[in-house]
């Protein structure tokens, strides 16, 4: 990306800065919460390589549902690549696999039977960078993954508007939904891209360092968001900055060369650590 | 001064010894540089120029609307070969164009890095093979034992617009963040539908930049023409691509190979309408490069 549109987006937000609007997240406008609909995420014995370079070391983990789990480390520790490979997003790069099982409640999202865009419907992602499609306006970036679900007419349309309520951009853009939607904020962008995450109902998030290209007031309005969002879904949060994974986490896993150091409640982690490495790495001695 | 006299601020700031030379260098070089970039514009300009002064007395209504006038006579135009070019041109580009974009797409979204490599490079050496090569190439598997037709001098000109539209999209598709990839296969969407939906409205003007390109430069190639759609039957306006059709490279080439100084100077009017035709396509092409660039950078 070129420093002329970051530079833009720092004028926009300064221009219109996310606070202004008292907008709170609205997750009821998704409807009722059926009980006990949580979706646990399991990984056993994952191993990722890119070419002969072993990125992920036999990791266990198991996400819980429900709950925020925030992944910390130094960077290239392989917290993305472990993340990636959750939705089967890091077979995508030349020369990359996986091993392993990653199962979603009980079933193996790399069973040879399970098509691999429906995992990816299952187990949404938000990426570090805000991406909305440029040709496209705000309504359809978060119409366009239930175009693809054969969602049409009034039925997508509410489902567009519910999204949107439910990430809080609902009274920001109801007047410009036919506007583009890289002609949002940095921090409206983001929320935009979650919106048309959970359009599609997945049952999983995964965000890769969502605020890390955002301010701190957009920042705080994403992680109030995430807050909301845990009632539905089981969310996996990848991030550069500890006192988020304190802010927003339940739990919190920290990793180091490709392999899990330590995974325990958020609070553990950060105020009495098991390993060594941990206490190190969160009280600022290397990282 | 002596060097000795100098303080140690002015011997460092001066450069030391064999810093006039370095100067003196680097300014000829910027020199000869400059000169050979004006030398490339004055070369357009020579050519554009001579062009007009020689191509518009010639110039008038009835060199875009009258057929030419028959031997021995004078006036005319070249009504008919403005038809036979644009129809040339036309299905030229309809057959390159969309298999252009689909080559374009394969090796940019789905083919292996080595194959898309090797696609590229086969490209490369299609758009350099002399266009009298493809010429006399479309000669011998449409033209001999057949008869020289539009749709003979169409392949043959799509053979040479090919690599350009399809190396040009490629270059367009790979600009295309990656990140937006993403984003399509994170919601689920199957590899074609992103390019459909996504990559192909993000890269727009580039495509369309490319086969505006790819139009200029075939609206002015002769010698495959010469092989497929040189020889006339009647001098009126032809529009079956089954039969061979006048077009304003050849008619220049016909006019110029003519004795009679009235058809030199029709020559060099044709030669400006091309010209003219070539110089607004890549005007239009810039245009729509602008707008793609703007787009793909959000």
């Amino acid at each position: 990306m070129s420093t002329q549109s970051s530079e833009r987006e720092r004028m926009t937000t300064s221009r219109e800065p996310d606070i202004s609007e008292g907008e709170t997240p609205d997750l009821q406008a998704l409807g009722d919460i059926p009980q006990g609909t949580g979706h646990t995420v399991q990984v056993e014995n994952l191993h990722a390589y890119y070419g002969a370079n072993h990125a992920i070391k036999n990791i266990n983990l198991t996400f819980r549902a429900n709950e925020v789990t925030a992944i910390i480390g130094p960077s290239g520790c392989g917290k993305s690549t472990m993340v990636r490979c959750i939705n089967r997003m890091h077979e995508e790069i030349p020369y990359a696999r996986a091993e392993g099982r990653v199962l979603l409640d009980d079933e193996d999202v790399y069973s040879p039977k399970v098509d691999v865009t429906a995992v990816r419907r299952a187990i949404g992602m938000v990426f570090q960078r805000p991406n909305p499609f440029p040709t496209m306006s705000i309504f359809d970036n978060v119409a366009s993954g239930l175009r693809l679900a054969g969602v049409r007419g009034e039925n997508m349309r509410e489902r567009v508007h519910r999204s949107l309520r439910a990430v809080g951009l609902w009274g920001e853009v109801k007047n410009r939904l036919n506007s583009p939607g890289i002609g949002l904020s940095g921090g409206q962008q983001q929320r935009l891209c979650i919106a048309r995450t959970i359009a599609v109902e997945p049952e999983v998030i995964l965000m890769d360092e969502p605020c890390s290209a955002l301010d701190p007031v957009a920042t705080l309005k994403v992680e109030e968001l995430i807050d909301e969002l845990k009632a539905r879904y089981t969310i996996v949060i990848v991030t550069h900055n500890m006192q988020q994974a304190a802010r927003v986490a339940n739990s919190t896993v920290f990793m180091l060369d490709g392999e899990v150091v330590e995974h325990a409640p958020t609070n553990d982690v950060f105020t009495n650590p098991r390993d060594e490495r941990t206490e190190r790495y969160v009280t600022g001695k290397f990282g | 001064m002596e060097a000795g006299s100098l303080s140690v601020a002015q011997q460092r700031l001066r450069g030391g010894p064999g810093a006039r030379r370095r100067r003196a260098v680097n300014r000829v070089v910027e020199v000869l540089c400059t000169f050979a970039a004006f030398l490339a514009v004055a070369v357009l300009l020579l050519v554009v120029i001579s062009v007009l002064i020689k191509g518009l007395p010639a110039l008038n209504l009835d060199f875009f609307t009258k057929n030419p006038a028959p031997f021995g006579m004078t006036g005319g135009g070249i009504a008919n070969s403005i038809v036979g070019s644009a129809i040339l041109v036309l299905l030229a580009t309809a057959m390159s164009v969309p298999v252009g974009i689909m080559v374009a797409i394969y090796t940019s979204e789905f083919a292996p890095t080595k194959v898309s490599e090797g696609i590229r490079f086969a490209l490369d050496i299609l758009n350099g093979v002399p266009t009298i090569v493809t010429g006399v190439f479309i000669f011998g598997l449409l033209v001999v034992g057949h008869q020289q037709s539009g749709w003979a001098g169409a392949i043959a000109l799509a053979i040479v617009e090919l690599p350009i539209v399809a190396r040009s999209a490629q270059e367009v598709l790979d600009l295309v963040p990656r990140s937006l990839h993403e984003a399509g296969l994170a919601l689920g969407l199957r590899r074609w539908r992103i390019v459909l939906r996504i990559v192909l409205p993000t890269a727009l003007g580039g495509l369309i930049t490319g086969a505006v390109l790819g139009v200029a430069r075939v609206a002015g190639e002769t010698a495959p023409l010469l092989f497929a759609s040189s020889i006339f039957s009647n001098l009126g306006i032809t529009t079956n691509p089954a039969q061979a059709m006048p077009n304003i490279p050849v008619t220049i080439f016909t006019l110029s190979e003519s004795p009679s100084p009235q058809d030199h100077a029709q020559a060099w009017a044709a030669a400006l309408v091309l010209i003219a035709f070539v110089l607004i396509l890549s005007v239009i092409a810039r245009t729509f490069h602008e707008r793609s660039r703007r787009r793909i950078r959000g």
